[in-house]
């Protein structure tokens, strides 16, 4: 394992300063707790040669559809999908950058948009309506509880930002190429498929998805007022993980709350020493 | 000024009733981009094409205002409605300042953003807006630290430094962001004690001056708006400070709007990669022809609009 680990965050457009100052402030907690100093590197990813240099990636949230033309303009499509379905190194996707890792969308401005692909989900962008339409909601996020650093706290809720914020609407079954259902429907865009290089990664990349939080129907009505019950059946899925894909409908970047982050960066350290070749 | 925004922005002190980390939240997601001004649905869709972070819904850009004279309002709520149809990203448009039955309309119809501005003729000399209790988030220009504190006071999300807009010279825009910029990094330097005094002179809340001189920052997303024409306009306001950049007239008057849009976008991102800024500037074609600021009469400046 090298000494250090280098975590990008896409800073195409949107909020990527903000998960570098919770990805610093997520980093301190874990060395408080794992305390083997640890290593961590948290750079802006705008060309190819700075998303080579990252062991892990998350996408920010921002405007799905500016960040995908962008990223084609910089060339950097590409090159994010061999980063996340090729060499499938861990990766986190927040509002837009969920949209953006989806396997199919719907509801994208008029002639679609580009996807990179690796959750095996249908995401309804803008799902809750425009800005007027933005709300807070406290929830509770168990998965939470697998981490070392943040488990005693695992239990608080969690203050969700949602601003015209997309959910996943349906679960797609884990195929090998294109989801070509999705495909057959009108106004749905998918992502390209991209083999996965079994060199690099050996193990349990073929996982179905996994739903980690959803959001019970009336929590947007609530507005942060209380503590909604993931324990409620139904409610929109709001985060779900495949592998070593992550993405949130909800923006942990706008609180000063670094739970997720520590989850995620645990896992990352864990994924990161499993892999051949990091 | 390239101090990092905390996180904790509208989710402490202003977090109340009217959902400020919500608002403030939405221009977040708009930093790093491009707010384009566009007068129909086609133009929003060529915005959208080029990658815009959001579309200005307006009936005339700043410059058409400019050169037709009159009273400048509200857009038609049809006009901004067939924009909003058109395109996925957020719509924001404008109202007159002080005009708060405009902001009730456009709040009405649905749009994601409301821009008090001076590009409009003013409908009330004294007052602005109060803006807290809408539930859209509002945008509002600013030629000082006192005026962007005494905006963010009333209710503002989200500041743009004024320019002066529908000329397509920089600097005016340039000159505000300075003036910002030094501001604050006297205040920074400053007691408690001595910031109560500047407060009192710069006629701004001194809570939200002590956050910041503190922050070295405004305390929200802060853009420039007014006379950048070019995408090494669009850079030099973003190695200056800012978190993103409107474009008015500049894109709609300028030879190819659609390859200077998506140039502009990519000059956003790219701000401090000077030969990606030389790839983006090839064959752009014209641009807009513009109007040489010190050449203008004061009382023809928009930018001094605002109390």
């Amino acid at each position: 394992m090298s000494a250090q680990t280098i975590v990008g965050v896409l800073a195409l457009q949107g909020a990527f300063s903000e998960h570098i100052q919770l990805l610093r402030q997520a980093a301190l907690l874990i060395d408080q707790t794992h305390g083997n100093g640890l290593v961590w590197r948290f750079i802006e990813v705008r060309t190819e040669k700075e998303l080579d240099s990252c062991h892990a990636l998350i996408i920010p949230g921002g405007e799905s559809t500016t960040m995908s033309l962008v990223a084609v303009d910089s060339g950097l499509l590409e090159p994010l999908r061999q980063f996340v379905k090729v060499q499938r190194k861990p990766t986190w996707g927040t509002c837009a950058g969920l949209i953006l890792l989806a396997e199919s969308a719907n509801r994208t401005k008029r002639g679609g948009q580009e996807l990179i692909g690796g959750l095996d989900v249908r995401v309804n962008r803008n799902h809750f309506g425009r800005q007027t339409e933005s709300f807070q909601a406290e929830l509770d996020l168990p998965f939470l509880v697998s981490s070392h650093a943040v488990k005693n706290q695992a239990n608080k809720p969690f203050r969700t930002v949602f601003i015209r914020a997309p959910i996943v609407e349906k679960i797609l079954p884990h195929v090998v190429g294109i989801q070509d259902a999705e495909a057959e429907r009108t106004d749905t865009v998918i992502a390209p498929s991209r083999e996965i290089d079994t060199k690099l990664c050996r193990q349990g990349y073929d996982q179905e998805v996994e739903v980690l939080a959803r959001l019970p129907k009336d929590a947007a009505k609530k507005r942060g007022k209380e503590a909604v019950q993931l324990a409620e059946p139904g409610g929109d899925i709001v985060a779900v993980r495949q592998g070593n894909v992550f993405g949130t409908s909800f923006h942990p970047e706008l609180t000063q709350d670094s739970r997720i982050h520590v989850w995620w960066l645990e896992q990352v350290l864990e994924q990161s020493s499993q892999r051949t070749n990091r | 000024m390239a101090t990092e925004l905390p996180t904790s922005n509208g989710n402490g002190a202003h977090d109340g009733e009217s959902n400020f980390a919500v608002k403030a939240g939405l221009a977040r997601m708009l930093k790093g981009g491009v707010i384009m001004d566009v007068v129909n649905a086609e133009q929003a869709r060529i915005a959208e094409e080029a990658g815009a972070s959001a579309v200005m819904a307006l009936e005339r850009v700043p410059a058409d205002i400019r050169a037709n004279g009159g009273v400048a309002r509200m857009s038609d709520p049809q006009m901004i409605k067939e924009i909003m149809e058109a395109v996925t990203i957020p719509v924001m448009a404008k109202a007159r300042i002080g005009h708060f039955v405009e902001c009730q309309i456009l709040e009405a119809i649905g749009v994601d953003y409301i821009d008090e501005s001076e590009v409009l003729t003013p409908a009330d000399h004294i007052h602005h807006v109060e803006k807290h209790p809408f539930k859209v988030p509002f945008v509002c220009g600013c030629r000082n630290l006192g005026e962007a504190l005494r905006r963010i006071s009333e209710g503002a999300a989200m500041i743009r430094t004024k320019g002066e807009a529908g000329t397509g010279d920089v600097v005016e825009a340039v000159k505000h962001m300075r003036t910002v910029n030094s501001e604050i990094a006297k205040a920074a330097n400053l007691s408690d004690m001595e910031l109560r005094v500047l407060a009192k002179d710069i006629q701004a809340p001194y809570e939200l001056l002590k956050e910041t001189a503190r922050l070295k920052r405004l305390p929200v997303v802060n853009f420039a708006a007014g006379g950048v024409a070019t995408p090494a306009d669009a850079a030099l306001m973003m190695q200056l400070g800012c978190d993103g950049v409107f474009v008015g007239s500049g894109i709609f008057k300028s030879g190819d709007a659609r390859k200077r849009a998506k140039a502009i976008v990519q000059a956003v991102t790219h701000y401090n990669d000077p030969l990606k800024l030389a790839e983006v500037s090839e064959n752009l074609g014209e641009a807009m022809v513009g109007i040489n600021c010190a050449s203008m009469k004061e009382e023809d400046k928009y930018a001094k609009r605002g109390w």
